[in-house]
């Protein structure tokens, strides 16, 4: 919702004064060294999990993220589960055995080249989707919707994750409700202008994670990553030694959306 | 303490009078306007016979000279007036009052050698600059509206926050550091539509004075500079219209007698229209939408005897922005002020004022439920200052200010239910006491020093808080209403001292001291109206600087030309930054988002002005830089603030190509901001993100642009006057970066662009004024 006010008066704005203009330039900028870039998820439901590590590169270079094949992965739990990840395609590291169960704290360990990264997670209470729908912004616009249930009593963050006809759509959902303690909570997460555009028919489907506080910080501050903040700087990372990325032990529930056929308004 | 004070000073007042066996008469009065019988503030008043002696009209045109006994010629003077001399024979207490006639053409007209002034050498007063309300009537400006906040942005040391800001950065402070006053009221948003146009409506201003850090003790409670705004108390002879209708905004004002000479009201108003073009378009998003500002200024003052005058001023502004019915959003300022000024004797002048002032923003949402968050932040605030004019070029000034401030954070109510949320008011006395003395020591020597005392108290109702060092709160402490949660207490000295060299030249040094003790927290690049102001508290303490400046001055060609070099040097303590990820939207635990650190600004003002013939006007060059120091941030190494620029030029001409036609330009240019810039990217979940590592490594382009303007004086009659004003913002098109922003290419998606976004090519406006 903050971020709707502010895109309002940017857009209010500068349509009203529509002698602005945008237009691409060539910046030197500075470069640094290739940094270490972590991404794992334990779900609740049967494995298997993959990490993945790769770097960074620079601004200038095409967007090809160096895997990283020669890392030592270790996930445990607390209750004395522990695996060893096998290296599968460059970069990804699979479990076979280890099962992601509501409740347990799970810890990442990564050694490269002498150094250690970790990190912990720990799986909340699962939540259900209680339905997925269509329903329209006050812009006139067609935005998809999903109402939950949420347990009372305690914080509550989540992450929704969206895929159309089986590819994940790039870009962070989270939001929590830690004082506001509402009993059922609707959030839009997409809009039907994305592109390709949606057509009746597209398959959409809609994951609810229940996720913990730090990684909730995580994809809130990855969120702000492109924004007009006088100071940008890195999300919040849950993983130790200075390691970009998170490590997400969640619970998730999934469901289908058939993206419907709409009567054109005459 | 008070009371201790108090003692001071009248000790004071009885040590230092001089004690002469000639007894020492007083000549006092008001300096006016003769056609408007508008106090002129600032006047010179000089005594022929005493040639180094002279004084100046105090901001209520009241002037006061205690002379040996004996036969003057006293003058008296203001730029754009005509001189007045009166003899006088002053064997006992005289009242002599000038009224000064200005000169009908002030711009083009020759000005006799000898009226020239060269108060810029002589003045005590240094890093304060004065401007001319016909300064600033000629200077093409953003859409055409002449706006007082855009012109001081062309002087040295003041620079604009961004384009399209109305916030502006001195000597390196942050642009919450600005005191600014409109007649003693604090104005906490002085721009309009994010910036773009400031609330002042130049036709009500009398007077601005901007003291960049150096102010004296009367003014306090912000580090960087004091914008001292004062509005025309109304024409006390005739009524008078003037207003002008424009592109983008209209404006009128009426002023005229209340009763003749005795009082006069003055009301001022301005309204933008630009959402009149929105509903020409046939989007039906935008065609229901709602973008205007209005401002109202009201005045009245009535002289109810030779010794007591009262004013009620008011100022009434908001801006609205809105879509239907379903979303709107409106933020503005409101301010009130009954001042009352009391001669207590021909020497000791007084004026007491009872001040309002309040902001507050509204958001109204509208989607089946309604929503509505608001926002405030009120001040109630009794000031008094007396001037005792003990003898000429010996002045003490002294008084007291006491502000309770009231801020109301956030309540957010849907019509649903009861308070969504509510954040806990915040409330707090700013109190001060000054004293200050202005003394000559002999025709080249004068010296202003004193000392400000500020007391701050952060007060109860409440619930404060302390936090651990990751932000959670560890303790939560309810305290009663008007209950002292913490005071701070601080001395701020405050000395300036100017040695004439001769009348051509002199040098001037300052030392002050400025405490501050209400912080905006904000974290946009220009600043929204959504910002929010938390006073110092427990986990908050003020933020102080020191300022240490130097400067030399001097006039050429009989004062046809005035230059200046100045440098100076501030520290800075407490200054605010925020944690990485800080959430500061609606955060009853904002205060634990907070970083504290240091900073320190530093550099040389060049300025060069022309200020008589057909041709005027000024340059001026700034070189400087400032610099912050946090723990955690940059390893804690002291790096740029994000408003850094090394160097800022900005020449400003005014040309009058014959009687009717007055041309102007301006061109700035400065190299960029400090920035932050990515030095690398990576991929989380299918989405590239920007690696940062150093803040404010990187600068954003240079910035340059030229405005021009035309005035076009189609009839000027002493019964009606009217002209038309053209300008052309960014003459040359210069695509200036307003942001740069990151993300990849749209067409090939390996690729990631840096995409500048400009936002004003080629603005023109024009404008029809009338005055009557």
């Amino acid at each position: 919702m903050r971020k709707n006010r502010t895109c309002l008066f940017t857009i209010l704005l500068i349509t009203v004064f529509m002698t602005s203009c945008e237009k691409v330039i060539q910046l030197d900028l500075s470069t640094t060294e290739p940094q270490l870039v972590i991404q794992g998820n334990i779900y609740d439901e049967p494995g298997p999990y993959v990490v993945n590590i790769s770097r960074t590169v620079n601004f200038d270079q095409p967007n090809v993220f160096p895997p990283v094949t020669n890392a030592t992965v270790t996930v445990s739990d607390n209750e004395g589960q522990s695996e060893a990840l096998t290296p599968s395609t460059p970069g990804n590291y699979v479990t076979s055995t280890l099962k992601g169960i509501i409740g347990r704290t799970y810890t990442l360990t990564v050694n490269l080249d002498g150094k250690t990264y970790t990190s912990s997670s720990t799986i909340p209470e699962a939540v259900e989707i209680d339905s997925v729908y269509l329903k329209k912004s006050f812009f006139g616009e067609y935005l998809i919707a999903l109402n939950l249930n949420n347990p009372p009593n305690k914080d509550n963050y989540y992450q929704v994750i969206h895929l159309v006809n089986g590819k994940q759509i790039p870009g962070f959902s989270v939001f929590g409700d830690n004082s506001d303690q509402f009993e059922s909570i609707s959030y839009s997460f997409m809009t039907a202008n994305t592109i390709p555009a949606l057509v009746a028919g597209d398959s959409i489907n809609v994951w609810l994670e229940c996720i913990d506080h730090p990684v909730f910080e995580y994809f809130r501050t990855a969120n702000r990553n492109g924004g007009r903040s006088a100071s940008p700087a890195n999300p919040v990372s849950n993983i130790t030694n200075g390691a970009l990325g998170y490590f997400n032990a969640c619970a998730v529930r999934k469901k289908i959306f058939i993206y419907p056929v709409i009567k054109k308004t005459p | 303490m008070h009371k201790n004070f108090f003692c001071f000073i009248i000790i004071l007042f009885i040590s230092l009078q001089p004690v002469f066996a000639i007894p020492l008469i007083t000549v006092s009065g008001y300096i006016r306007d003769a056609k408007t019988g508008e106090d002129l503030i600032g006047a010179t008043i000089s005594v022929r016979e005493l040639s180094s002696k002279g004084s100046a009209s105090n901001t209520y045109g009241f002037y006061s000279l205690t002379l040996p006994s004996g036969q003057y010629q006293i003058t008296a003077q203001y730029m754009g007036y005509e001189p007045q001399i009166q003899q006088v024979d002053l064997t006992q207490p005289r009242k002599i009052d000038f009224q000064l006639e200005s000169h009908e053409n002030a711009l083009g007209e020759v000005v006799v050698t000898s009226q020239r002034k060269n108060d810029n050498i002589t003045k005590l007063e240094m890093g304060v600059q004065k401007l001319d309300t016909k300064d600033i009537k000629n200077i093409p400006v953003l859409f055409g509206e002449k706006d007082v906040l855009k012109t001081i942005q062309l002087l040295p040391g003041i620079k604009s926050a961004g384009e399209g800001s109305s916030g502006f950065n001195v000597r390196g402070g942050a642009v919450d550091q600005n005191l600014i006053l409109l007649d003693e009221a604090t104005v906490y948003n002085a721009s309009h539509l994010m910036g773009f146009f400031s609330v002042f409506n130049s036709d009500a201003i009398k007077d601005i004075s901007v003291y960049k850090g150096n102010e004296p003790a009367e003014y306090g409670g912000r580090l960087s500079s004091a914008l001292d705004i004062k509005m025309n108390d109304g024409n006390n002879k005739k009524i008078s219209v003037n207003g002008g209708i424009g592109l983008i905004a209209s404006r009128l004002t009426v002023e005229g007698p209340l009763v003749s000479d005795k009082g006069s009201f003055i009301v001022s108003a301005r309204r933008t229209y630009a959402d009149l073009f929105l509903k020409l378009t046939k989007d039906t998003t935008f065609n229901q939408a709602q973008l205007y500002f209005y401002d109202i200024n009201v005045k009245a003052n009535y002289k109810l005897d030779n010794k007591n005058r009262v004013y009620l001023s008011g100022y009434f502004g908001k801006d609205v922005l809105g879509l239907g019915s379903t979303f709107g959003i409106n933020w503005g300022n409101s301010t009130g002020t009954l001042r009352w000024n009391h001669l207590f004797s021909d020497r000791l002048f007084s004026n007491t004022s009872f001040i309002l002032s309040n902001y507050d923003y509204r958001i109204n949402i509208t989607n089946g439920i309604e929503l509505n968050i608001i926002s405030q932040i009120q001040d109630y605030s009794l000031k008094q200052d007396f001037q005792f004019f003990s003898g000429t070029n010996n002045t003490f000034k002294f008084g007291f200010n006491l502000i309770h401030h009231k801020i109301i954070p956030g309540v957010i109510t849907a019509s649903s239910t009861v308070d969504l949320k509510t954040l806990t008011n915040k409330f707090a006395w700013e109190n001060s006491l000054y004293v200050s003395h202005q003394y000559s020591f002999s025709d080249n020597i004068s010296l202003e020093y004193g000392a400000r005392v500020s007391v701050f108290s952060s007060i109860g109702p409440g619930n404060f808080y302390t936090y651990d060092s990751s932000g959670a709160p560890v303790d939560t402490t309810f305290y009663g209403s008007n209950q002292f949660v913490k005071t701070y207490f601080n001395i701020e000295p405050r000395a300036t001292f100017n040695y004439i060299l001769n009348q051509q030249s002199s040098l001037k040094a300052s030392y002050s001291r400025n405490v501050q003790n209400l912080h905006l927290i904000s974290n946009s690049t220009s600043g929204n109206p959504t910002d929010l102001w938390i006073p110092s508290s427990n986990n908050v303490k003020p933020e102080i600087a020191d300022q240490v400046s130097l400067g030399y001055y001097r006039n050429f060609n009989d004062n046809m030309y005035e230059f200046s070099a100045e440098i100076y040097y501030k520290y800075l303590q407490n200054q605010i930054d925020y944690k990485n990820g800080a959430e500061l939207n609606f955060n009853e635990n904002v205060e634990s988002q907070i970083l504290f650190g240091s900073g320190r600004a530093y550099g040389l003002e060049l300025f060069l002005k022309k200020k008589y013939g057909r041709f005027n006007g000024w340059i001026s060059y700034d070189l400087s830089r400032t610099e912050r120091k946090f723990d955690a941030i940059n390893n804690g190494s002291y790096y740029p603030a994000r408003q850094d620029r090394t160097h800022d030029i900005s020449i400003v001409g005014m040309y009058e190509l014959s009687k009717s036609w007055i041309l102007s330009a301006t061109w700035v240019y400065n190299t960029g901001n400090a920035v932050t810039f990515p030095s690398g990217k990576y991929e989380i979940d299918g989405k590239t993100i920007m690696l940062y590592s150093q803040r404010n490594a990187n600068r954003m382009p240079a910035y340059h642009r030229l405005d021009i303007g035309a005035t076009w004086i189609v009839k000027k009659t002493p019964k009606f006057e009217s002209s038309w004003t053209f300008s052309l913002y960014n003459a040359y098109g210069q695509e200036n970066a307003y942001t740069i922003t990151f993300q990849n290419n749209v067409d090939d998606p390996t690729k990631t662009d840096a995409i500048q976004t400009t936002l004003f090519r080629f603005v023109p406006s024009f404008s029809y004024n009338f005055k009557f």
